[in-house]
């Protein structure tokens, strides 16, 4: 098998059983901590298959910002009973272990670089043609998060 | 298509999938948030690998951006309307919140 094939294997079973802990678990804190790691997993695989800048945005977002936005409402509507002990920790660190061991492998077949010889990587490339062909994407964009800030905070700052 | 393209595709299409076979059981609006971000995820694999190996690699990555940011508000949105809705109604049950319902 090639190593490609082997690598998008891994982390494809990886993505899967993350997200599959996560929906089908009854613990919505485990859902969280579960949907964190397919973030990350998502973001690494779009680091390894040359896009960083679509990997670095994905986990900023929705590692990141989401992540703790989902946290702060599972707290302030009391669905978490989020009992953060040493076996769940154990299991956390584990992992984290397992996904820092897949992405050394797959650094390793890459033969040191970030990519995949087959898949360079484009980010510049990507931001290049974001602003010469599509200038009003960024745009759109800018006033679609305007908007959803605005939105957020009008509807967690209203009297009940 | 090359072979890992294709399994990338595979999964994207199994999330979407799960994702909606979630929202359509959950009875957790956090849960059914929680479904939409997996499908979300899906769709955006689904698309970057649709473009891996291809000419048009540049405009579905750009398309995957624009889809990531638009997501993440559309969540954020949905997240605060959870909260809304739990303050007014007391409950994140979805069947138990009537007012809308005909």
């Amino acid at each position: 098998m090639d190593p490609s094939e082997l690598q998008a294997l891994l982390f494809s079973g990886a993505l899967i059983g993350t997200v599959s802990f996560a929906l089908f678990t009854p613990k919505v804190s485990s859902s969280l901590i579960a949907l964190f790691y397919a973030s990350v997993i998502l973001a690494v695989i779009f680091t390894l298959y040359g896009d960083t800048l679509v990997g670095l945005v994905q986990m900023a977002t929705f590692a990141g910002a989401i992540s703790v936005l989902t946290l702060s409402v599972i707290l302030m509507t009391g669905e978490s009973r989020l009992a953060l002990g040493v076996r769940k920790l154990g299991g956390v660190a584990l992992v984290a272990l397992l996904l820092f061991i897949a992405v050394v492998f797959s650094l390793m077949v890459g033969g040191g670089s970030a990519s995949p010889s087959s898949y360079p990587d484009i980010s510049s490339q990507v931001l290049v043609f974001l602003w010469t062909n599509r200038p009003w994407d960024p745009l759109i964009l800018i006033v679609a998060f305007a908007s959803a800030m605005v939105t957020i905070s009008n509807l967690m700052s209203r009297e009940p | 298509m090359q072979t890992d393209a294709l399994v990338l595709l595979g999964t994207g299409t199994l999330l979407v999938f799960m994702g909606i076979a979630s929202i359509s059981l959950s009875k957790n609006l956090v849960k059914t948030i929680m479904s939409f971000q997996v499908v979300l995820f899906g769709a955006n694999l689904a698309l970057f690998a649709s473009g891996l190996g291809t000419v048009n690699r540049l405009t579905t990555d750009v398309f995957v951006l624009l889809s990531l940011a638009l997501g993440a508000a559309v969540e954020g949105v949905g997240l605060a309307i959870i909260l809304a809705v739990y303050r007014k109604y007391g409950t994140l049950d979805p069947s138990k919140v009537r007012r809308l319902k005909g």
